[in-house]
């Protein structure tokens, strides 16, 4: 008998294991979503923004390029509708065009974050997004999806299936 | 001058190694502004009738296999003399005869995968541009 529940449970560690390496396979193609805001698209930053995605190994799979309605701004930003910032926020994001690109890669949630730096353009890293590009901390450059669960609810706020590519 | 519109589009070549922030920034440091932007992965119907003009040219069955083996990056292009400037930042078709720090002498590795395209005249620019996006697709750059 314990020899069967030996064997049962070996079978069932190994099954784990299979499980979670084909998780982990999967990770080279998480995606998430990164927008270039109003003022860095306004200063032209756009080529130099997507070089520093593909240079750090993440590929593009969609881009569209669109000036947000407050409807659809107050939307996407729906999380954080009762924060101080939030009226700022939607002024702001609603101030001129903006690009927004699905991006994909292994790590690419964690990636693109490092690659933003923080939030707040002072205290950003040297090297990352929001130091070369931010102008402060409302107008700062990039948005980039927090967890894989929001960017999968990003992704699909603004693209199809379809419309991104298999790369 | 007032505003021109032109066409670009990064090739597969240029898609598959990763130089579309390479080239978007040869636009932008020249003046250029991209008012629209998409990604597609060209279906043959789509890539055939883009390139109908070339239809009876010997090229014509390569140039549209190689466009549709990987997405494409689509561009509108907007400024003084955009049409013109476009042409002169990607260099001759023959990327071994294009001028050193152009688009093709530095990203395209042949005549066939040149890395970019860009309209030939204003009448086609608005043709292409009307080929693939939708007036509502293309924003409004006052900055």
């Amino acid at each position: 008998m314990k020899l069967l529940l030996f064997s049962a449970l070996c079978v069932l560690l190994t099954y784990n294991t299979v499980v979670q390496a084909q998780t982990v396979s999967g990770k080279t193609k998480e995606q998430t979503l990164s927008i270039i805001k109003p003022n860095a698209v306004a200063a032209n930053h756009i080529g130099e923004i997507i070089a520093r995605f593909e240079k750090a190994g993440l590929k593009i799979a969609a881009i569209k390029m669109l000036t947000l309605d407050k409807k659809e701004a107050q939307d996407f930003y729906a999380e954080h509708n009762e924060r101080p910032f939030f009226p700022d926020l939607i002024e702001f994001m609603t101030s001129g065009p903006i690009v927004v690109m699905v991006l994909q890669g292994d790590q690419a949630v964690a990636k693109n974050r490092e690659l933003m730096g923080a939030t707040d353009p002072s205290k950003a890293a040297k090297g990352t997004l929001r130091a070369d590009f931010a102008e402060s901390l409302t107008k700062n450059a990039v948005h980039g999806s927090d967890s894989s669960q929001s960017a999968e609810r990003e992704i699909a706020f603004f693209f199809k299936t379809s419309g991104i590519a298999n790369r | 001058m007032s505003k021109e519109r032109t066409l670009s589009i990064i090739k597969p070549d240029a898609i598959g190694k990763n130089h579309i922030g390479g080239i978007l920034s040869r636009f932008e440091e020249a003046g250029l502004k991209i008012v629209a932007a998409k990604m597609i992965h060209l279906s043959k119907d789509q890539a055939e009738g883009f390139y109908a003009v070339h239809k009876e040219r010997p090229f014509f069955k390569d140039l549209v296999s190689f466009m549709i083996t990987g997405p494409v990056l689509i561009t509108v292009l907007e400024g003084a003399n955009a049409l013109q400037k476009n042409r002169d930042i990607m260099g001759a078709t023959d990327p071994k005869k294009a001028a050193p720090g152009t688009i093709r002498a530095d990203f395209a590795q042949s005549i066939d995968e040149n890395a970019v395209h860009g309209s030939d005249s204003l009448e086609n620019a608005n043709i292409e541009i009307a080929y693939f996006f939708k007036p509502n697709e293309i924003v409004n750059r006052t900055r």
